[in-house]
């Protein structure tokens, strides 16, 4: 007996690609974009590392607070020179190009595309937080203990997620690349302005105040704080948390206006 | 490599009495399936229509006060070449741009092999192969790490060795180290075609494929997307050149002002409106599909 009906199909399980092989292959991708990226790594590196021998000699480390606060501040420059200048203006770049369009019509969630260059980003601020502490050390003749030397990896990790977040932020408000790149030089100019100028006092009282509670410094109190944990007080609390409400607001900010086309 | 998700359809060819079944693979529908004639010849003929792999409904796409894409609808058969035709800004990209996830519609209901795409986008996404108007890829990864990460994405792991023999189908196993911008606009297309495909997509969605294209490529582009279509796979593309849907393409629909005006084969296109006046009056000799194109759309130039 011959018959010519359809039978049903397969039930189709709708199941998207395994997300350990999706995330996998994007960490692999923007592994190696981030070692092509080594000679921009060491060039983020020149400024933390001038202003640690800037501030070798005893009367101006005391300026600023200390060796642990010289260590901090060269450290946050560090991690806001990558993040600012790195991070927002390769993510903007590849918008405009429509790398992330290409990515988007992938299976791919998007929080995976995100979530692995960020990965990647936080690689990079641990990298150069674990060299400027350890140059740091040398310059500035302190010897952290391990302990310290953890919880300063936990720090950069916190560190780096302000300043991403404000970088997120910057690519959320701003849509063209040349934009992008025009504010991350004024906004890393203004901070390491203030970091420098104001947290020496130079600047006067109110811009010393001003400069202790923006990103920069929060982050440096931070540092300065885990590098000399005998001398923590309320003002390094508040600086933690002053440190979880930029990067509520600024990842807020910059998630909520993302676009991830730039037309 | 591609099997256009066919492998999924059977038909019972034989029901015996003891109530096992004979399973045979279900025909593409659609396609002009190569069968003998009594001479001996080879001969084109319809198989049956079955159920369509993009079902599109009252699709509408609109950014801020202005429709693009205005209650659309028209559905996809396997193993066909749709083109959706349309003059600069007509709705085509946004249609598509629509389909792939990569803009909200605003209403309307989407069905790719089964799959609502609206509300499982990523699913979707799955079964379907994309290359878009202009691709880019990251400028930092040669040719064999972009292949790996697009096949990765797609669920695909691919070996080194597999990855040389699929650049080398294509023609571009000298450049497998080289970045993607260092590649002529030829191999950018292949390549991009290859990654396209490289997970066997239910449906192939395809922006202007032979855009900016030498005549050479677009020939040789048309080749690989014939293939495609004859090793079972389903095609939704947008093009500028009549003359190349009038040859490739199974239907096509005339998009303008966001309104689909009509949809038909090339060949009844042009029947049902060659004695249209708006056709006869930029007709010279024989009616092209261009000069129904231009007939239904007009003959002003749109930015």
């Amino acid at each position: 007996m011959t018959s010519s009906r359809t039978v049903a199909r397969p039930p189709n399980t709708g199941a998207g690609p395994p997300l350990r092989l999706v995330f996998s292959s994007l960490l692999r991708a923007d592994f190696l974009v981030f070692l092509q990226h080594r000679r921009a790594l060491i060039i983020s590196m020149l400024l933390p590392v001038f202003v640690l021998i800037s501030t070798s000699g005893s009367k101006a480390t005391d300026k600023f607070g200390g060796a642990e606060f010289v260590i901090g501040l060269a450290i946050a420059y560090g991690l806001l020179s990558t993040s600012l200048i790195g991070y927002a203006l390769t993510v903007a770049r590849d918008r405009e190009k429509g790398v992330f369009q290409r990515l988007r019509v992938t299976p791919a969630p998007t929080w995976t595309i995100m979530t692995s260059r960020l990965a990647m980003q936080a690689l990079a601020n641990l990298l150069i937080a674990i060299a400027v502490v350890i140059i740091g050390s040398l310059i500035h003749h302190i010897s952290p203990s391990p302990g310290q030397y953890v919880l300063v990896l936990l720090v950069s990790i916190l560190a780096g997620a302000v300043f991403l977040s404000l970088a997120q932020a910057l690519v959320g408000l701003v849509k063209s690349a040349d934009s992008v790149q025009a504010w991350a030089r004024v906004l890393f100019a203004v901070l390491i302005l203030l970091g420098l100028l104001g947290q020496s006092g130079a600047l006067g009282a109110f811009w010393s105040s001003v400069a202790r509670w923006t990103p920069v410094g929060v982050v440096m109190t931070l540092f300065a704080g885990v590098l000399n944990l005998h001398a923590w007080d309320s003002r390094d609390t508040l600086s933690l948390l002053a440190c979880f409400g930029y990067i509520v607001v600024f990842a807020g900010i910059g998630i909520r206006w993302f676009q991830w086309d730039a037309r | 490599m591609l099997r256009g998700g066919q492998a999924l359809a059977y038909v019972i060819a034989e029901e015996h009495d003891d109530g096992s079944l004979l399973l045979a693979p279900e025909p593409v529908p659609g396609v002009r399936e190569t069968v003998p004639a009594e001479d001996g010849r080879a001969a084109a003929v319809a198989v049956s229509d079955a159920a369509a792999i993009l079902q599109v409904r009252d699709l509408t796409v609109a950014y801020g006060p202005k429709t693009a894409v205005d209650t659309v609808s028209f559905e996809i058969r396997r193993g066909e070449i749709f083109g959706l035709l349309g003059p600069n800004g007509a709705g085509k990209t946004s249609t598509l741009s629509a389909i792939e996830g990569l803009v909200k519609p605003q209403a309307g209901t989407i069905l790719l092999d089964g799959i609502d795409s609206r509300r499982h986008p990523n699913q979707a996404r799955a079964r379907m192969g994309v290359q878009l108007q202009a691709t880019s890829f990251q400028s930092e990864l040669k040719i064999s790490e972009i292949v790996r990460l697009y096949a990765g994405l797609y669920g695909v792991e691919l070996s080194g060795q597999q990855i040389a023999e699929g650049l080398r189908a294509i023609g571009l196993e000298g450049e497998a180290h080289k970045p993607f911008k260092q590649l002529s606009g030829g191999q950018q297309q292949r390549l991009s075609l290859y990654i396209a495909v490289v997970h066997d997509p239910a449906l192939l969605l395809l922006d202007e494929p032979t855009a900016g294209l030498d005549p050479q490529s677009r020939r040789q582009l048309w080749g690989r997307i014939e293939h495609i279509r004859r090793e079972g796979g389903s095609i939704l593309l947008t093009t500028h050149s009549m003359e190349e849907a009038q040859a490739v393409c199974d239907r096509v629909a005339i998009i303008d002002n966001g309104t689909l005006l009509t949809t038909e084969t090339p060949h009844d296109l042009i029947e049902k409106h060659k004695d249209d006046p708006r056709v006869r009056e930029v007709a010279h000799g024989k009616v092209t599909l261009e000069d129904v194109f231009i007939g239904l759309t007009g003959s002003e130039i749109r930015d």
